[in-house]
């Protein structure tokens, strides 16, 4: 009896704790999956632009996406305002058949604008958001965020998932780097470095298959370059090859291409991919002052050869060729750090810190001065070792 | 079965709540202040057994009885009781922030409150061997989740990030594993009350409890070091659950994102273990000092109490990490250091009495 007493009283409590399976129940159909979304300064002072790259679920199917019964387009573009990017959001609730869902949101594309007024309420609300994942990447474009997200760009059905792969395979061409919210959040709150943002933009770079002649008629996002960043602020560009000098300090970028021009020639070029590369940044602190030896140390082969002399031939002025191309592009990179933005992305405050952690205490306070007037030495040593299948030599001799 | 039981009484909140106010504390020493906890918590546990080590069939509310009659008996209760009263507010900010903030924000805070203690009412009204065995099982959880979260971090692992070592200074540091120690406490003044039953706790001379401390420890260093060097001691400082941080940035390559479910499906059953061992030590505390021979019917009125006493803490997210940083570690220690060393003082001057009634 009271066996059965028991019974009935835990399923009366229990019964109706199961009907909270239906708070916050969100079925599939009823959500909005945003692919990617884009920061913009709104046309009404004080307010921000917020876009969003909705994937349409009855229309992205298959590999190439070609509808079956569908008409529209892969993805269903949308724009709102609100004076927060959380406003913004809610207003979209008012044009948006159903609710905005993050978790699969594969890009984040601030305007230069936006990046430029600083973007503290961006981190803290994309990070505050438990929807969102960290590995969502995160990218500046001078073009509008608006047109970048709408774009219909790449292989995949779904355009924001296609900037990810791009993203995702960012370290072949070594043009970008690749960030995301778990690094931009880290890079925000670190004490000893500044945040650096991917670039990308709209090229004419696609190539209709119904107007062949129009060649780079269709615009294409690309992945290039990258933002600078101090105080949380937009500061200014990187080229694509101060994008990869970058690579080297922050995502230890051991492979990469770069072409030289023949000895002989200005017009005749041999193409060195390096590979095994290693960069060692030593710091030290010398007479009051921080002082950094930046050492890469790479072998490399002759991948493309277009020089009319052999490969044996070329060796070493190929070698010497690319510790001036390498030496000119870390100098570059660290020239802009130091002197034309004074802000330290290279992340070379956190190897001071580590090292030095007394003097950081005093140095740390206005570390970005201290680092614009470090001392930073760049030694390369780079050796060609193979060309790959062919023989060094001309052929027969 | 006792080892399983420590573990499972700390690993819950010391991964993330407690790591959170570790980096907050001590920044990137956090992984050290956990070090230096777990060493203290090995000399409170340790300090624990030596006190009921010549009457290994006594719990402390029964040493009490025995050496000063009843009102010791009744204060030392009031004293454990009043612990875990104040342990359920932390407990309940891991579990129910867990719940709510990720996954659930929609649903009533009650619900949270009232689950876990219908749960937890139910595992302790069969007795210690129920518990102690889910206790084995989410051992079993436990280390799975360690190796999950280990791998799907391995990719975002950096050592630098935990340089440079001490910067935070011994002090700082020092006073930060005051957080981990009260962690410790929970596991010690479990002890307090089932140490007795602990199969051959004479013979295993502390080490069972120094074991599990120890075990604790390396679980949860593990999460401490996982914390620092993938997100940062300044992105962990900035979350009330820095393992729903770690969880929320782990994957397994691009197929398997995010870990949060996993932690939530490991994790629950040493969670609802710790409200399990809540009432537990109320309603034992709360029977004693009545003078019943059993706890069962002081569950509810437990439940009640405790369901109560949770609901205010985690109302708002302010209060509750307010408590957690600046009440809980000043309520739970005092109890947890204090009382085995007055217990041990009283053994001491009163060794005379105890053996003549051991006699």
């Amino acid at each position: 009896m009271k066996r059965i007493f028991c019974c009935l009283l835990l399923l009366v409590l229990t019964v109706p704790l199961l009907a909270s399976c239906t708070m916050g129940l969100r079925q599939i159909n009823e959500l909005a999956m945003v692919a990617a979304v884009g920061l913009d300064i709104g046309d009404k002072p004080g307010t921000i632009q917020l876009s969003a790259q909705i994937i349409r679920p009855a229309d992205a199917r298959g590999q190439t996406g070609a509808p079956s019964g569908g008409t529209g387009e892969p993805i269903y573009s949308i724009s709102t305002e609100g004076t927060s990017i959380f406003d913004a959001i809610r207003n979209m609730g008012q044009l948006s058949s159903r609710r905005v869902y993050w978790a699969h949101n594969f890009l984040i594309v601030m305007s230069e604008q936006y990046a430029r007024k600083g973007i503290d309420d961006m981190i803290d609300f994309f990070t505050r958001n438990h929807e969102l994942r960290m590995n969502t990447w995160v990218a500046v474009s001078s073009d509008k965020p608006a047109e970048v997200i709408s774009t219909v760009t790449g292989l995949e059905v779904v355009p924001g998932e296609a900037v990810d792969r791009l993203f995702r395979d960012h370290r072949i061409p070594a043009r970008a780097p690749g960030t995301n919210m778990r690094s931009l959040e880290e890079s925000y709150l670190s004490r000893s470095t500044e945040p650096v943002i991917a670039r990308v933009s709209l090229e004419a770079r696609g190539i209709s298959n119904k107007k062949p002649g129009e060649h780079g008629s269709i615009k294409q996002v690309e992945l290039r370059g990258a933002a600078a960043f101090r105080d949380n602020k937009m500061v200014g560009w990187l080229t694509t090859n101060d994008a990869r000098g970058v690579l080297f300090f922050l995502e230890k970028l051991n492979k990469g291409l770069e072409v030289i021009s023949c000895p002989d020639s200005d017009t005749n070029t041999i193409t060195l991919e390096f590979n095994e590369t290693k960069l060692k940044v030593t710091p030290s602190y010398v007479q009051g002052r921080p002082r950094f030896d930046v050492r890469l140390t790479s072998s490399a082969d002759i991948v493309e050869n277009g020089c009319s002399e052999s490969t044996e031939q070329l060796r070493k002025a190929a070698s010497e060729g690319l510790d001036q191309e390498l030496t000119t592009l870390l100098k570059d990179v660290i020239d802009k750090a130091q002197h034309k933005y004074r802000s330290d992305f290279l992340k070379l405050g956190d190897l001071f810190r580590n090292k030095y952690p007394v003097e950081w205490k005093k140095l740390g306070r206005d570390w970005n001065d201290a680092f614009a007037e470090a001392e930073i030495t760049v030694e390369v040593e780079a050796t060609v070792k193979s060309g790959v299948v062919k023989a060094t030599g001309k052929g027969i001799k | 079965m006792f080892i399983a039981m420590i573990l499972n009484i700390m690993y819950v909140k010391a991964i993330g709540v407690t790591q959170g106010v570790l980096a907050r504390v001590a920044g990137q020493d956090m992984w050290l202040a956990t070090l230096f906890g777990t060493l203290e918590g090995v000399v409170l546990v340790y300090l624990t057994y030596v006190v009921i080590r010549r009457t290994p069939d006594k719990d402390y509310i029964q040493l009490g009885q025995l050496m000063l009659g009843r009102w010791l008996s009744s204060i030392v209760a009031l004293a454990i009781f009043a612990f875990f009263l104040a342990a359920f507010g932390p407990i309940m900010i891991t579990f129910v922030y867990h719940l709510r903030d990720y996954f659930l924000p929609d649903a009533p805070l009650w619900i949270f409150v009232a689950t876990s203690l219908i749960v937890g009412a139910i595992g302790c009204y069969y007795g210690l061997e129920v518990m102690g065995r889910v206790a084995v099982i989410g051992l079993l959880f436990i280390f799975t989740l360690n190796v999950l979260i280990t791998l799907g971090s391995l990719q975002e692992f950096d050592i630098w990030n935990l340089l440079p070592v001490m910067e935070s200074g011994l002090p700082k540091t020092a006073k930060a594993s005051m957080h981990y120690l009260a962690d410790c406490a929970m596991a010690t003044m479990m002890g307090t009350l089932i140490l007795p039953l602990v199969k051959n706790v004479e013979k295993g001379h502390g080490r069972f409890g120094v074991l599990g401390i120890l075990g604790s420890g390396l679980v949860i260093t593990i999460w401490a070091i996982l914390e620092g060097a993938v997100l940062s001691a300044e992105v962990t400082s900035q979350y009330t659950l820095s393992c729903m941080k770690l969880a929320r940035n782990a994957h397994l390559g691009t197929f398997l994102q995010r870990y949060e479910m996993i932690m939530i499906a490991l994790y629950s059953l040493p969670a609802l273990f710790e409200v399990m061992f809540c009432i537990y030590g109320t309603s034992v505390s709360m029977s004693r000092i009545f003078g019943l021979k059993s706890n069962r019917p002081m569950i509810l009125p437990c439940c009640i109490v405790l369901g109560l006493f949770g609901y205010w803490v985690i109302e708002d997210h302010f209060r509750a990490l307010d408590y957690l940083e600046n009440y809980w570690p000043y309520i739970g220690l005092p109890i947890a250091i204090g009382l085995p060393i007055v217990m041990l003082l009283l053994r001491v001057l009163l060794s005379h009495k105890l053996q003549r009634k051991s006699a």
